[in-house]
């Protein structure tokens, strides 16, 4: 599990911006995990708490929004959902595709006042 | 009732990490320290090349290891027969190593008066290409065992390496491991990306991936 590590790197920028824009309370943090990312959002929300513990963002809720797998294919250029399509492309079963999307891991916003 | 408001960070976790990894790296080329990242699964062949490494190099470059392991010292006692400069990182219980731990690997080992460090670090295709470590080169070792279909599977490890050996060749008649399949696939995720065939036991390709490192590391000292 390598989740609660980068979590806690997370934490650390997100303080740092609440500190220079001004903001003194965090209700809810908001981040953006791609499908094809090594990070599973389950693992991130359980190490949480813990990466939380004792900053100013020990009461912010967590939101992950998760952002799609895609991929453009070799053989006949179309773009499509790798997870979905098991890895082949749908229109030509090719299975050497280009990763389009989806190893993202930001920090999308804050909601805070 | 407070208000809030959406303030947008638009930020990639990776940026901390990546920022530390380019310090570390320029720091590395100021001294003359060249590092290469060594990845592959668990049991490629990593430490044994390694080994086969210092042999190849040892009497023209002095060479320290890096080995990363969750946590024995196996490897580390294992490379240290060779006589040359080892530390044992334990990274506890992280599957990867970052620029930071990186750091401070080559800090325990100290790289006054070496010229070339190789990490190995820890068994795993999948995070550890997420994590700069802020080496010169990267190396991956692909092992005949483990299927040609690997870089469909980790597209984003085959994808970021300068250099892919194919080990334990010596062992293919057992598997069905079409060489020309890989060579293929991964030439379709990483086209600059060379593939030396070898097996760290019998020696064979060695030399030219002893060729090679001595070739990257003229171009990295005069870039
Ligand atoms: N047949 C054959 N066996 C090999 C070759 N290279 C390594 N091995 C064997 O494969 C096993 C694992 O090798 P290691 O060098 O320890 O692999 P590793 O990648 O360092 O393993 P971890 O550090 O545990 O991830 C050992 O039993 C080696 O003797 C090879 O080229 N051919
Ligand atoms: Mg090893
Ligand atoms: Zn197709």
């Amino acid at each position: 599990m390598h989740e609660l590590g980068v979590v806690i790197d997370v934490v650390h920028t997100v303080e740092e911006f609440a500190r220079k824009n001004g903001v003194t309370r965090i209700d809810t943090l908001v981040l953006q995990i791609g499908e094809l990312s090594s990070m599973i959002p389950k693992y991130i929300e359980d190490c949480f708490p813990a990466a939380v513990d004792g900053t100013v963002m020990a009461d912010t809720k967590l939101r992950i929004e998760v952002l799609p797998g895609n991929g453009l294919c070799g053989k006949c250029a179309k773009a499509f959902n790798i997870l979905a399509n098991e890895g082949a492309c749908p229109a030509c079963g090719g299975r050497d595709w280009e990763i389009l999307s989806g190893k993202e891991f930001m920090i999308k916003e804050i909601l805070a006042c | 009732m407070d208000a809030f408001k959406v303030l947008e960070i638009k930020k990639s976790v990776y940026e901390g990490n990546d920022g530390r990894a380019r310090e570390l790296r320029s720091e590395l080329k100021r001294d003359g320290v060249f590092l290469l990242n060594l990845m592959s699964s668990p049991g490629s062949g990593k430490t044994t090349t390694v080994v086969r490494t210092i042999e190849a190099l040892g009497a023209e470059m002095r060479i320290g290891i890096l080995e990363a392991d969750l946590d024995s010292d196996v490897d580390a006692r294992t490379v240290s027969r060779t006589g040359a400069r080892v530390i044992q990182l334990h990274s506890g219980g992280m599957c990867h190593l970052d620029a930071e731990m990186t750091r401070q690997g080559l800090s325990g080992l100290g790289t006054e008066g070496l010229d070339f460090v190789i990490l190995e670090n820890i068994g795993n295709l999948i995070c550890t290409a997420e994590f700069d470590t802020g080496a010169s080169r990267n190396a991956m070792i692909l092992s005949v065992p483990e299927g040609d279909d690997k870089p469909l599977k980790y597209p984003a490890m085959f994808a970021m390496v300068d250099v892919l050996l194919v080990n334990k060749i010596d062992a293919m008649g057992f598997f069905d491991f079409d060489m020309e399949a890989l060579r293929e696939r991964v030439a379709r995720l990483n086209p600059d990306a060379r593939v030396i065939p070898v097996s760290a036991k019998t020696g064979e390709g060695m030399a030219e991936w002893a060729d090679w490192i001595r070739t990257e590391v003229k171009e990295w000292r005069a870039s």
